[in-house]
Formats: structure tokens, sequence, C-alpha cells
């Protein structure tokens, strides 16, 4: 029973990581409809961004964090201001923009390995690396930050999408891009807010990660590849759903270690998520995926 | 242009041939030998003692003249602990570079360039890897013991000084790793132990807390580690933070500036092979490259030292011409070589014989309680 909870228990810090991440490519796919792989990119230059602010810059922790943040924003916009946007006015397919992000992708992560070197670089965060106990179950504080973030920043997407003008005018598009186009919203614009919102709601989760194994270049990649199983899993358009595909993938990777040898954790959630989208393409909520979607 | 392409042609032609002819032999050439090494991924800090070591021979050796007044070279490539770029390494060294002779590290590594090297007839030389599968391969030497005997030390050393003998294994899913816990499950089971249960991980991952908690809650009285690189201080540190409380054990590949480091290792029971922190190559070494030197680094030192001497050798007996074969049959006439680290003598599986330290790891050092000494 201790190791059901402890394996729970590390279940939920991995998940709240996933669950930021979802949350935020989530968001992109569903106003935007661009598979936006690139996404694992932000991700992963947010871990170095805050890195590079604590190590190179001498940031006090929590400046170099709220310094990546912004600048993960800013990177997503960038994406779509100069990749996205250009190649939809061309008139691109689906398909096209994909490739694009996956070429995007790659480059910078292979970038990001020439700088810093393929090993993990772990940040400095003093006191947050220690270990607590609650009952039978050992956590760091950090790990305890960890799901904290990933509460704050759901329970802050949901209030901003519901009760914020921007918010609406992102939901309004999600919904329908025409009729939001007729009563006047300007879909690029929109487009680029979806971008920073959604950059910056994933980016903590990088920044995390750095903090406890470290800043990686190649992990953004397993990363977006879960968000968009748990974003398809819950039900394209739907932030909770997202939030709980993502929960449900990492409790199941930890958990199944519980009977099954863990070299097989990878094999267990992608072999779920192909029995999911041929059961309940549907998701838990949200739209069915149509083929014009991928 | 015909003419051009046609003279370029036999151009390149020529310069083939003449490199084929005489290898690396004319005066002044210098000796170009390959190291391929991990540089960069979960063994970096390897990487930074063996490139270390070697350099430093190279420098020293090209300070007193070189070999046989020839300069050595040493190309080095990265292997990250994949076996697939450490092949396209070898070929490159064997095949563009037209090395007599390569450093090579890591068990898995040197098993997927020996064939390479015995098809054409290059010798490899091992100071890192301790795979038992290594023993008796063409071309290949190794210029450290395997893992057997240090194992069958370690497991003695658990089960009868320390009375620790219910184990829980943390096993790296690769060559070195799995080879390394099957022989310790074996010399363990043989001196009374008993391995509770085994958890495979990947090299490269960081998070080992699934795997750790599996094994907290099978029990056990020890931890024992096999796995190198960074990932044994991740696992010391990731293992306390879970509260797992019972000493941790790994044998020498353990013992890398991160696991010095780290808080979590700090009291883990090792074995190690014979190196002097405070010897006359430590201080230079730590002078020159402004970081404590290890046991690989006087491993790749020593095994340069070794291809000086046996090229040197073979370049006298076929008129100065350097080929790996030259190499091979001279290690073979020579066997004992004179290292830093004492007399070093080649056994008929091509493996070497040394000391083995038994010790806790106390604030960065390794406290020696016990040696071992080598059967002759």
């Amino acid at each position: 029973m201790d190791l059901f909870l402890q394996l729970a228990a590390t279940g939920l810090v991995v998940g709240s990581l996933y669950v930021l991440c979802a949350i935020g490519w989530g968001l992109i796919y569903g106003t935007t409809l661009h598979f936006h792989v690139a996404h694992g990119a932000v991700f992963t230059l947010a871990a170095y961004y805050a890195y590079a602010g604590q190590k190179f810059l001498h940031l006090p922790l929590a400046i170099a964090v709220i310094g990546a943040i912004l600048a993960a924003a800013i990177s997503g916009m960038l994406i779509d201001l100069f990749i996205y946007q250009p190649l939809e006015r061309r008139g691109a397919i689906r398909t096209t923009l994909f490739i694009a992000s996956l070429g995007l992708l790659t480059l910078i992560e292979n970038v990001l390995a020439i700088i810093f070197t393929p090993d993990p670089l772990r940040m400095d965060v003093g006191w947050l690396a220690d270990s607590v106990q609650l009952g039978p179950i050992f956590l760091t504080r950090l790990h305890l930050v960890s799901v904290g973030t990933a509460i704050i920043g759901f329970l802050a997407l949901m209030a901003f999408l519901k009760y914020s003008l921007w918010g609406q005018a992102i939901r309004a598009v999600s919904s329908s891009p025409e009729m939001a186009r007729t009563v006047g919203i300007d879909l690029r614009r929109v487009h680029l807010l979806t971008y920073a919102v959604g950059s910056a709601i994933s980016a903590p989760a990088g920044i995390l990660l750095a903090m406890d194994v470290g800043a990686e270049p190649y992990r953004g990649t397993t990363f977006v590849l879960l968000a968009s199983v748990a974003v398809i899993m819950g039900g394209i358009g739907s932030i909770p759903g997202a939030a709980l595909g993502a929960l449900f993938l990492a409790l199941l990777e930890n958990l199944g270690v519980w009977k099954i040898p863990s070299e097989w954790q990878s094999t267990i959630s992608f072999g779920i998520f192909l029995i999911f989208i041929v059961v309940r393409p549907r998701g838990f909520f949200g739209r069915k995926i149509q083929s014009a979607e991928i | 242009m015909r003419i051009a392409l046609s003279s370029l042609l036999t151009l390149t032609l020529l310069a083939g041939m003449t490199t084929a002819a005489v290898p690396a032999a004319a005066q002044g050439n210098p000796i170009k030998i390959g190291a391929i090494l991990p540089l960069t991924g979960s063994g970096a800090s390897y990487g930074v003692w063996m490139k270390g070591g070697a350099e430093m021979a190279a420098e020293e050796l090209n300070a007193a003249g070189g070999i046989a007044g020839h300069k050595l070279e040493i190309i080095y490539e990265d292997h990250a602990a994949d076996a697939s770029k450490a092949v396209t390494a070898m070929r490159r060294l064997v095949e563009v570079e037209k090395v007599p002779f390569s450093l090579t590290s890591y068990s898995s590594i040197s098993l997927a360039i020996q064939p390479i090297a015995a098809q054409h007839k290059v010798v490899i030389m091992n100071g890192g890897g301790q795979s038992d599968s290594l023993a008796g391969k063409d071309y290949l030497y190794n210029n450290i013991p395997v893992v057997s005997n240090e194992v069958g030390v370690i497991a003695e050393w658990l089960a009868k000084d320390k009375k620790l003998v219910n184990v829980v294994m943390i096993v790296a899913n690769d060559e070195a790793g799995r080879n390394s816990a099957s022989t310790f499950r074996e010399k363990f089971g043989a001196v009374g132990g008993k391995v509770v249960a085994e958890e495979r991980v990947a090299l490269d991952a960081t998070d080992f807390r699934a795997q750790l908690a599996k094994l907290k809650a099978r029990g056990g009285d020890l931890l024992y580690i096999s796995s190198y690189g960074r990932n044994v201080a991740i696992i010391a540190d990731q293992a306390r933070e879970l509260g797992i409380a019972v000493p941790m054990a790994g044998t020498s590949w353990v013992l890398v500036p991160e696991t010095f480091k780290s808080k979590g290792a700090e009291g883990m029971l090792v074995t190690k092979l014979p190196f002097d922190p405070n010897s006359a190559f430590a201080k230079k070494f730590k002078e020159k490259y402004n970081t404590n030197a290890g046991f690989f680094a006087v491993q790749y030192y020593s095994a340069t030292m070794i291809f000086a001497k046996a090229a040197q050798e073979a370049m006298k007996k076929h008129s100065g011409a350097l080929t790996g074969e030259g190499v091979k049959d001279a290690i073979e006439s020579i066997r004992s070589f004179d290292t830093i680290s004492g007399k070093l003598v080649f056994q008929a599986n091509h493996g070497a014989v040394m000391d083995i330290e038994a010790g806790t790891l106390k604030s960065g050092k390794v406290e020696v309680e016990k040696t071992i000494k080598a059967a002759p």
C-alpha cells in the first residue's frame, strides 16, 4: 500500500508537469488548429532561459524564473509571427505547417545541444531540494511546488478564458473561427495572444524540470508527444480534458511500474492511447477528431 | 575537362597508394591514433579523465622526441555511450585516418567496434569497460581487469565483512550494467547473499523515483547500484529523498566527480582499483585541467604509453613501418609493461589484473578498509 501511495504521489508530481505542458499545447491546438510540435522547443527553451538567467546573468531564482516565462511567451509569439503566419498567408495546408513545426523543433533542439551540450544542466534550488515526508510518502519541496504550480496554472487559465475579454476572444475563435471573424475579431491577433498564453502556461513545466533533474535539449519532444496524446484523449478544445488526460497518462506510467517492469512505461501509455483513439475518439470531453484536424 | 578529371583521379589514386604502402612511416610524419571516448552524455566525466590522461601522455611523449622521431597525434571521437556513433567513428578512424591503433572505452562500445578492428587489423585498447565478454577478443586489449574479479571482491566483502545479505539492485540497461549485475548475482549467491529484487533503468534517464520506490517496498538491507556515470549520484540522491535508509554499494565505475559531490552517496560502500590522488601524475593533472584526476585518467595515460612502447618495438622490427598487426605482435611479445601505477601484465585473455581496494565513501574521499591483492 505504501508503494502504491508513493507511486501515485510521484505520478502526481510528474503529472503536474504534463498538465502544464498539455493545457498550453491544447489551448494552442484547440484555437489555431496548428499541430504545434515546436511547443516542445518552447518548453525546452524556457528551461534553458531559466538556467542561463541563474548561471550566466546571476539573477535570483525567482527573477530568473519569471524572466524565463516571459521569454518563452515571446518565443511562442515569434514562432507564430515569423513561421506560421507567413505560411498561412501563402495558403499553406496544415501538413505544411506541421512539417515546418517539426523542422523548427529539431533545429532548436540541436542548436541547444551545440551550445549547452546534451548533458542535463541542473539549476540550484537551495532548500527547495530538501525532502519532506507526508506519512509514508517522500517528496521534495520542489515537488510540492510543481503540484501547486499546476493547480494555480490550470485555475488561472480557466479564469482567464472565462472572465477576461481576451480570453473570451480566444474561446470564440476556438469554437468557430468564421463566426469570430464576422463579429470583427482579428484572427491573427488572437492567434498571437494564444501563442503567448499557451507558451507561458507550459514554460513553468520546463523550468521545474530543469530545477529537479536538469535542462536537457531533447526532452521537449517527449513532452509535446505526451501533451498531444493527453489533448486527444481529453478531447480537443477542452482544457479540463487536456489536464485530465495528462494526469491520467502520468499516473498510468507510474502506477504501471507497480506490477509491470519499468522499461515498459511508454509502451503502456501509447498502448492505452491507441485503444482510446479507436474506441473513443471524442476523448473524455470535447469534439471528435476530424481527419482534417491532424 | 575530361583530362582534368582523369588526372585528378590518378592523383587521388596515387595519394591513396602511397599512404597504403608506408603508413605513417616517412620521417617526420606524425603517427595518428584514435580515441573513442564518452565526451558527452551521462559518462562525460569519464571522458574528461580519459581524454586528459591520453593528452598528457601524448604531450610528454612529444616533448621527449616522440615515438622513434615521429610526433604522436590523437584523434578524439565522441561515442556518447551510443554504439552506432562509435561504429561510425571507428570506420572514420580506420578508413579515412588509417590509424593502426585506437583507445576505446565502455563495454558495449568496445564490443561493437571490435569486429571492425579485427577485420582491418587495428589494435584497440580499452582502459574503462569491464564486461566479462570483453575477454579473449581478437585485436582488443584491456588494460583493466574484467568485472568478475572486482564484483567477486565486493560481493564477498559485503556478505562476509559487512554482513549485508539481502540486496535490492538498480541496473543500467546496457551491456556493462546487465553483465555486472548478473555476475554480482552469481558471486553474491556463492557467498550466501541473496538478490531480492532488481529494477532496470535507461542509462540516459534522469528520474529513477518510480523504480526506487518499488525497490524500497521490497525491503533488503542494501541497495546495489550496477550503473555508472552521472546516474549514480542522481540515483543516490533520489534514493535518500525517497527515504531509503539502507547502505548503498557499487564497484569502481560509480566513482565519478558527481558521486563524490553527492550528499546521498555519503557512506557508500565501494571497491576501487588502485589510484593515488597524491601522486605526481594527479598533481600535474589537477594543475593542467583544474579538476581532480581519477583512476580513468591514469588508465588512458598508461594505455597511450603502452601503445608508444609497442609502436617503438614494432617499428624497430619492421624497419620503420607501423601497422596494427605490428603493434599487436609487439604487445604480445612484450606482455609486461611498466606503468605509473605499477607493473601491468596482459593475460592470455587480453585483460589485466590489478589489486582491488574496498572502502567507504566519506566526504568526497574513499577510506580504504581492505586491499585484495591481485592473484599472480
